[in-house]
C-alpha cells in the first residue's frame, strides 16, 4: 500500500492507495502543523485500510509540516500533490483553485495533469481560510455556518479590505451599521473569490475548474467562486484530502518506477 | 593559499561587510567612501585614493528608519537609512547616490538632516541617453562630482589618476564577466548562494585585490572537471536575489544560477565601457551603453528579449524574478517582460522579498514546487 500525507496549517490529513491503485482509506482531521495530529490520523487511515505499518511500501509527505515529517520516504509541495491527486479524481481539469487554511493557490495543468503555471497568496491571509475563520468570529457563528448564513443574503455587501485586520473592522462596522449577518457573510465570501480570481488571472485559468482545499466544502464560497471566474467550478471529490491523495498516488507512482 | 581558501575569504568577507571594511581600511591605510545603488562611479572613488564601499542594505531590525522612510518603501533603502542612523556608516568619510527611483531621490535629503556627519555627493544620471545631448551630460555629471570629491578630499584628481582607476575598473569588469561564464559551468561547485557572496564580496575591499582573488578562483574552477549537472538551471532578474538564506533553497532544490540579470551582481559589470575619447566619455559611455535596465530608461524596453536570448544562449529551463517588494520601477518593468517571456513559453517564477525577512516556508514551497514543476 502506498500512504500519502498531508499536514497543513489547520488540518492533516493521509489517504492510502492499494496495489490495484484505488483509495483504501481517506481520513482528515482539522489540527494541522505542530501538533501531534498526524499520529492520530495515519492511525485512523491505517485502520480503515486494514494495513499494518509494514504494509506500506512508500510514504509521501507535504503540505507545510512536510519538511518536518519524520516519516516520509519522500516530501514533495501541495501544489505538486494537488495536481496529481485532482488529475486522478477527475478528468479534463485545466486549472485548480486550492483554499486552504493560511494558503490559496492557483494551479495551471498542462496536457497529462501536470504543473504548467502556478500562483501562491504571500504571507497576507487575504483570500485564505483564515480570513473565513475571523469572519465567522466576528459574526458569531462557526465557520460551518458560513455558507448557510451567506446563502439567505438578499443585499450585496462589499468588504473592501484586502487586509484580513482591517476587514475584520469593516465587517464589525457594516453589522454597527444595521447590516444583516446573512449579506456580510456573502461579502466576505465575495472578498475572498475576487482575490483568488486575480491570482488565477495571473496564470491564465481556463475551465475546467476545479477547487480543492477545506474552503471548497463551503458551497456559498463555491458559487462566488464560479461566478467570478466566470465559469462553473467544480468541488473535488474528498476535496480536503486531495493534496493527501495526490501525495499517495505520487508514493505509487515512484514505488513502481523503482520496480521497473 | 588555495582556490578554495580564497572562496571561504570572499564568503566571509561578504558575510560580515563592517568587519572586512574595517580590515581594508587598516590593510590599505584608505579612507572608506560609501556608494549608493546603482552605478555609483566607483572609479572617481578609487582615483580619489579613497575605498569605496558597496551600501546594499542589509539584514538589521529597523527601528529608526520609520522616522524617515515608510514602511512601504524598497527594505534597501530602509536598511542603509536605519545603518546610517546607529553608527554602522560612521567609518564612510562621505557617499555617492545615485537618484534613480523616488525613493532615492527622497533620501537624498533625508539623508542630510539623518546622518548630517557624513556628506552626500548626489549624482544625477540622464533621462535619454541615446541622444548627444545625453551623453554631453553624462560626462559633464561625473566631472561635477569629481570636482565635489576635490572637495571632500582636499586633493585634486588628475586625469591621469582617473586613467588608472578606470583600468583597474575595467579589468574587474572583464573578470567578472569571465567569472559569471565560468561559475555557471560549474554548478556543484559555485552554487546559487556562493556565487551570491563571491560577487557581493567585491563592495567590501579594495577592486585590485578582489579582482585578483576572482582570477585565481576562475583558475582554479577552471583545472576542475566538469561533471553533468541534475538539476535546472534558470537567469534570475531583479534588484537583487536576498536574504542570501533565500538562495539555500535553490541549492536545496537543484536550481542552479545559468546567469543574472541583477542590480547588485552583473548590471554592475556586464556592460564594457567606451573605447574611444577621454576617460569621462568612456567612463559615460558605459552607462549609456547599457541596456535592459530598468533603472536607465530606454524607450525599446529590451529587457524582455535580452532574458529571452539570455536563456537561449546559457541554455537554462526558467527565469526567476527576485521582486523587491516595493521597489515601482522593477515591478513597473514585470508587465511587459513577463508577457515576452510566457509568448515565448519560458517557465517564470515570481518571488516577491525583502531584505529583512526571516520565515521562507511559503518561499521554500513555491521554490520547490518550480523545481518539481521543471524536473
Amino acid at each position: 500500500m502506498y500512504l500519502g500525507i498531508d499536514i497543513g496549517s489547520s488540518s492533516s490529513k493521509v489517504a492510502i492507495l492499494d496495489e490495484q491503485k484505488r483509495i483504501a482509506a481517506v481520513s482528515v482531521l482539522n489540527l494541522g502543523t505542530g501538533t501531534d495530529a498526524y499520529e492520530e490520523v495515519m492511525k485512523d487511515a491505517m485502520e480503515q485500510a486494514g494495513a499494518r505499518k509494514e504494509d506500506i511500501k512508500f510514504v509521501v509527505a507535504t503540505g507545510y509540516g512536510r519538511i518536518n515529517f519524520k516519516g516520509a520516504d519522500k516530501q514533495i509541495t501541495e501544489i505538486t500533490c494537488h495536481a496529481k491527486g485532482a488529475s486522478f479524481l477527475m478528468e479534463d481539469i485545466h486549472t485548480i483553485i486550492d483554499i486552504g487554511g493560511q494558503d490559496a493557490k492557483a494551479i495551471k495543468l498542462g496536457e497529462n495533469g501536470q504543473v504548467a503555471n502556478f500562483v501562491m497568496n504571500e504571507k497576507c491571509a487575504a483570500g485564505t481560510g483564515r480570513f473565513l475563520e475571523v469572519m465567522a468570529r466576528v459574526l458569531g457563528c462557526r465557520i460551518d455556518e458560513l455558507s448557510s448564513f451567506a446563502e439567505k443574503s438578499t443585499k450585496e455587501i462589499s468588504i473592501s479590505s484586502v487586509c484580513t485586520v482591517f476587514a475584520e473592522s469593516e465587517v464589525i462596522s457594516r453589522l454597527s451599521a444595521g447590516e444583516k449577518v446573512s449579506d456580510v457573510a456573502r461579502g466576505a465570501h465575495m472578498a475572498i473569490a475576487k482575490r483568488v480570481m486575480g491570482m488565477a488571472g495571473r496564470v491564465g485559468y481556463e475551465p475546467k475548474v476545479v477547487m480543492t482545499g477545506g474552503v471548497a466544502l463551503n458551497q456559498d464560497m463555491v458559487r462566488c467562486m464560479s461566478k467570478e471566474m466566470g465559469c462553473e467550478v467544480a468541488v473535488a471529490p474528498y476535496c480536503q484530502a486531495v493534496g493527501a491523495i495526490g501525495a499517495a498516488v505520487s508514493a505509487y507512482d515512484i514505488s513502481h518506477k523503482k520496480e521497473k | 593559499m588555495s582556490y578554495q581558501d580564497i572562496i571561504k575569504k570572499l564568503e566571509t568577507a561578504a558575510l560580515h561587510p563592517a568587519k572586512t571594511v574595517t580590515e581594508q581600511i587598516r590593510k590599505t591605510g584608505k579612507d572608506a567612501f560609501g556608494c549608493f545603488p546603482i552605478y555609483t562611479p566607483e572609479e572617481i572613488i578609487y582615483a580619489a585614493g579613497l575605498l569605496p564601499v558597496g551600501m546594499w542594505g542589509g539584514k538589521t531590525e529597523l527601528k529608526l528608519a520609520d522616522k524617515y522612510l515608510q514602511s512601504f518603501c524598497c527594505s534597501i533603502m530602509r536598511s542603509n537609512i536605519e545603518y546610517g542612523l546607529k553608527g554602522t556608516y560612521n567609518m564612510l568619510k562621505g557617499i555617492i547616490l545615485p537618484t534613480f527611483c523616488d525613493t532615492l531621490k527622497c533620501i537624498c535629503e533625508n539623508w542630510k538632516a539623518a546622518v548630517p556627519h557624513i556628506p552626500i555627493v548626489p549624482i544625477v544620471y540622464p533621462q535619454n541617453r541615446s541622444i548627444d545631448a545625453g551623453f554631453v551630460y553624462m560626462t559633464e555629471e561625473l566631472q561635477r562630482v569629481k570636482g565635489e570629491m576635490e572637495k571632500i578630499t582636499g586633493r585634486t584628481l588628475s586625469d591621469d589618476d582617473l586613467e588608472e582607476a578606470w583600468e583597474l575598473y575595467e579589468e574587474y569588469r572583464r573578470t567578472m564577466r569571465e567569472f559569471t561564464d565560468t561559475a555557471a559551468e560549474y554548478p556543484q561547485i559555485i552554487g546559487a548562494k556562493r556565487r551570491h557572496l563571491l560577487i557581493k564580496a567585491g563592495y567590501f575591499m579594495d577592486k585590485r585585490e578582489y579582482t585578483q582573488d576572482i582570477r585565481e578562483i576562475i583558475a582554479g574552477l577552471k583545472d576542475e572537471e566538469k561533471k553533468p549537472f541534475a538539476g535546472n538551471r534558470v537567469v534570475v532578474t531583479g534588484l537583487l536575489a536576498e536574504p542570501a538564506e533565500l538562495l539555500d533553497i535553490f541549492e536545496e532544490n537543484q536550481l542552479a544560477f545559468a546567469a543574472d540579470d541583477l542590480a547588485q551582481e552583473s548590471r554592475q559589470f556586464r556592460t564594457p565601457g567606451g573605447t574611444e575619447g577621454s576617460v569621462w566619455q568612456r567612463m559615460a559611455g558605459r552607462i549609456c551603453d547599457q541596456r535592459g535596465d530598468t533603472f536607465l530608461y530606454e524607450e525599446e524596453k529590451s529587457r524582455g528579449q535580452m532574458l529571452i536570448d539570455m536563456v537561449k544562449e546559457k541554455e537554462a529551463d526558467a527565469v526567476v524574478i527576485f521582486m523587491m517588494k516595493f521597489c515601482d520601477p522593477e515591478e513597473f518593468d514585470y508587465p511587459i517582460y513577463k508577457k515576452e517571456l510566457e509568448a515565448a513559453g519560458i517557465p517564470m517564477l515570481y518571488l516577491e522579498i525583502d531584505q529583512q525577512m526571516d520565515s521562507f516556508e511559503q518561499i521554500r514551497t513555491r521554490v520547490q514546487s518550480f523545481a518539481e514543476m521543471l524536473a
